[in-house]
């Protein structure tokens, strides 16, 4: 571990290295991270909650939950890495620490390359543009110059099937042709990192069938896919390296097959003892 | 920096924002200035009586003042909730945050130079010379959207944590209103209290603008200092603010 501390790029605790930064072999380094949230008892929300709080004594509390606890792995360039664990584990949690969203409380995170979060889909669509506009509103987010947009735009217009609506409104799109064009602008992006929180399963079955094409030409481009799911057996066959978190801890990390195997035991273990309890 | 890196997102946001201000008419835009008209007009009628200007100009002297004005009430008042109003911008997708603010307040920015630019043609009409003054404009506005965007930027991340602030910041923007001077002249204030009065950035930006387009006067060297160092201060304070509660947007949206 000693070794890893001092990789290039690495910043303070508690800091997230975003953008093209050359870590060698990994894309993704994550070391000791820890992310707590603050539930308060009372929750306070306005000056007016806070004045009147204080007047009577009372003492700002919370309930500190822990969502990550000390949390390593690293994600080699060109991998699909899969991340699977009950709910509420803290797959989400870090899969928005990695996007940038959110700041680790301690512990580091270094990503070498452009990130495109797909944590949902549609991400800042304007209803009052159109599809074209939204295009390129996209673009704008992920930091695409104006130019790398335009010579995408016909791509993504012809990959949604959508030619014919591009100055249509989003407005009076169906929630159907809404999503097709949302992941489309998500795909063409070209980003060097995917992280994809189960948002494959959209559109009708056409569809599916390309975003599963797309998919999989881009992890065979060499792109580094970090992906989260439920669905055991496609982690399987995607990924080649899994991490199992159960409430926030890495409980297993490894070969997929082997990973998926543990998390099938550790649900069998929940179940009977949860089987004990009732009887 | 993030400005460089993210300048067509900015670009994209201001202008989507102005488009859904206008509704992408000439109208709209005509209805956002007869706001400014109409009070002008209701103001005038009030105190023009009450104060003696020696020439027609009271009209004029309003009509700067309250564009002025409106830049700023505007400006943060509407990126005071820059940050909780565009929640899968803070919450699924990494942007510097403080592109969200600086697009909104860029966006008034252009609203207000539109005003302004209406406003030339009505200040040839009513016979004010326009000098070479006029090109110390852009300077001064400049300065004031310093000003406005150090602030907005305090109010957006302050607003993420205290929802009730917009409603003290419309009780503080009326206040600095009559603090201003705007409806009556800056010399009814009392000497001694001319000295604290003059030390509101706002009133030496609005004193500035009449200057440089009713009395063809060129701003002091001073003046333009002092507003340029209070939008220094500003953009530092507020810079430094909103990089401290930065951290727990995600959270508390």
């Amino acid at each position: 571990m000693a070794s890893r501390l001092s990789l290039p790029g690495i910043r303070q605790i508690g800091e997230i290295v975003n953008g093209t930064r050359d870590l060698g072999e990994e894309a993704v380094v994550v070391e000791g991270v820890s992310k707590r949230f603050r539930i308060p008892h009372e929750r306070k929300s306005t000056f007016y909650d806070h004045l009147f709080g204080l007047a009577r004594g009372g003492r700002y509390s919370y309930e500190v939950f822990s969502a990550l606890e000390e949390v390593t792995f690293s994600v080699r360039r060109g991998e699909t890495f899969g991340v699977i664990g009950p709910n509420g584990c803290g797959k989400s949690t870090l899969l928005k620490i990695l996007a940038g969203v959110l700041r680790p409380d301690a512990g580091r995170v270094a990503i070498a390359g452009k990130v495109a979060p797909f944590l949902e889909l549609g991400v800042g669509f304007h209803p009052e543009l159109t599809a074209i506009e939204n295009i390129r509103l996209y673009g704008a987010i992920m930091g695409l110059s104006r130019r790398e947009v335009e010579g995408k735009r016909e791509e993504i217009l012809e990959f949604a099937d959508l030619k014919r609506f591009e100055n249509m409104k989003l407005k009076n799109f169906s929630s159907g042709m809404y999503v097709k064009l949302a992941f489309a602008t998500a795909i063409e992006a070209n980003p060097d990192i995917l992280l994809v929180d189960e948002v494959l399963s959209v559109g009708d079955e056409a569809f599916q069938k390309k975003c599963a094409g797309k998919i999989e030409e881009i992890r065979r481009a060499g792109k580094t896919i970090v992906y989260v799911s439920h669905a055991l057996a496609s982690v399987r066959d995607l990924c080649e390296r899994c991490i199992l978190i159960d409430a926030g801890r890495v409980v297993a990390l490894g070969e997929a097959e082997r990973v998926v195997l543990e998390y099938r035991n550790l649900i069998e273990q929940i179940e009977s003892e949860n089987n004990k309890v009732k009887k | 920096m993030w400005i460089v890196e993210y300048r067509e997102l900015i670009r994209i946001l201001t202008v989507s924002d102005l488009k859904v201000k206008y509704q992408s008419s000439v109208l709209g835009f005509l209805w956002s200035l007869l706001n400014p008209l109409l009070m002008m007009l209701v103001l005038y009628l009030v105190f023009s009586n009450v104060f003696k200007f020696e020439d027609d100009s009271f009209a004029l002297y309003l009509l700067i003042g309250i564009v002025a004005w409106r830049f700023l009430a505007n400006g943060t008042m509407t990126s005071i909730s820059a940050i909780v109003g565009r929640p899968s911008l803070v919450t699924k997708v990494y942007v510097p945050r403080q592109v969200l603010v600086l697009s909104t307040v860029l966006s008034s920015f252009t609203s207000s130079i539109l005003e302004f630019s209406v406003l030339i043609p009505l200040l040839i009409f009513f016979g004010v010379d326009l000098s070479a003054n006029v090109l110390f404009f852009p300077l001064i506005h400049l300065a004031f959207l310093g000003l406005v965007y150090g602030m907005s930027l305090v109010l957006s991340a302050l607003y993420v944590y205290y929802r009730d602030l917009n409603q003290i910041w419309d009780v503080l923007l009326q206040a600095g209103f009559f603090l201003s001077p705007i409806v009556y002249p800056a010399e009814i204030v009392p000497d001694k209290y001319l000295a604290a009065y003059m030390l509101n950035p706002v009133t030496v930006t609005i004193e500035m603008y009449r200057e440089a387009l009713l009395y063809a006067t060129a701003p002091s060297a001073a003046d333009l200092a002092f507003v340029a160092a209070a939008a220094g201060a500003a953009l530092l304070v507020g810079g430094a603010v909103f990089g401290r509660l930065e951290g727990r947007f995600a959270e508390e949206i």
